[in-house]
């Protein structure tokens, strides 16, 4: 019988949460994380045991380490594997959360954030640049560079998602539901501007009608979400 | 308002703690011990409230040598922020009590 097996994560800036209740659950069915792997974990077989997870995230130098790990000892939490910032660990239920008040845990998605933001903003603008020559030019060059811009395009998406997902944790986490809610409109918009501009631009039939297929399945449901929330917030208001 | 900014709660404490020098762990039980397990430290919060304080120079540095229980102690500037600040949280405490005692009234 194998005694490893691989858990998905379902990436820790989107669903830190949920992650580390799936690690709970599989802890109880006997199956306890040992490491970080690609995209997720390894998970180890033993005795079945009720475990509750965190991470947190830290640039930790080998010194500031020691006293780091120590402190999560000293109030019961076992550090289970670290990769890179970001480090797992392992506590009995019961065990007091490891941040303790909202403050830090701002500062938490805050770091690892900002470690991200420079990357992903000028990976954002260079695709930018990239498909703004792209329409500019003609002939080989063109082509160059369009092939250039979605290979761009396909690195900065996730990554700028990504980075949004966090600062979205972050202002979750300080209470400005409004910032944190307005990240949710930027997909929606992006896939609306990309539209347009290639109406606006291509004149070739079938780009034409994929594009307006696009800004019609992105319309619509947004004007029937708009309208939906609208409503409800009317409503909440009166009650 | 003279001080800049209010103090974090949790920063607060930490500062009320560091009056003698301690390390990360005995700030954690003393805060716990003297408000009788009411207010409690979390060890990632602990960490990252350390390092700032360490940057706004309110505490310093005072014993290394061992580096899994650094000690630190609040600086001189530290100790005028943290009795800026009770002394806001006092007033805090008796508009909150004027306020009672009226209702009582």
């Amino acid at each position: 019988m194998r005694d490893t097996k691989y858990m998905m994560s379902g990436g820790l800036a989107f669903s830190e949460d949920k992650d580390m209740e799936t690690l709970r659950k599989y802890s109880l069915k006997g199956w306890h994380v040992r490491d970080f792997k690609f995209m997720g974990y390894t998970l180890e077989k033993g005795e079945s045991a009720d475990y509750i997870y965190s991470v947190d995230y830290q640039t930790l130098n080998k010194e500031e380490a020691e006293e780091y790990f120590d402190f999560f000892s000293a109030s019961g939490w076992t550090h289970i594997s670290s990769q890179g910032n970001t480090h797992l660990f392992r506590a009995l239920p019961g065990t007091k959360p490891i941040h303790s008040d909202r403050e830090t845990v701002a500062e938490k998605h805050n770091h690892l954030g900002s470690s991200m933001k420079w990357t992903s903003i000028s990976l954002v603008l260079i695709t930018m640049l990239l498909w703004v020559g792209a329409l500019l030019t003609d002939g080989g060059l063109q082509l160059t560079i369009i092939v250039m811009a979605v290979i761009f395009s396909v690195v900065a998406i996730p990554i700028a998602w990504t980075v949004m997902t966090i600062y979205q944790n972050k202002w979750k986490a300080e209470g400005k539901m409004g910032f944190a809610n307005l990240i949710r409109i930027v997909p929606i918009l992006f896939i609306l501007c990309v539209s347009v501009t290639i109406l606006l631009v291509v004149d070739h039939n079938p780009l034409l009608m994929l594009a307006s297929m696009l800004l019609g399945a992105v319309t619509l449901p947004t004007i029937v979400w708009l309208i939906m929330s609208l409503y409800h917030k009317l409503r909440g208001e009166e009650a | 308002m003279k001080t800049s900014e209010q103090l974090t709660d949790s920063m607060f404490y930490i500062m009320a703690a560091l009056t003698k020098p301690r390390h990360g762990y005995a700030i954690m039980s003393l805060i716990e011990e003297r408000t009788k397990g009411a207010i409690t430290i979390g060890p990632a919060s602990m960490y990252t409230i350390i390092k700032k304080l360490l940057k706004q120079e309110w505490i310093y540095l005072y014993d290394g040598s061992n580096p899994r229980r650094k000690t630190y102690l609040l600086t001189e500037k530290g100790k005028e922020v943290l009795e800026e600040d009770v002394k806001l949280r006092k007033l805090m405490i008796e508009l909150a009590e004027m306020g009672l005692r009226e209702a009582e009234e």
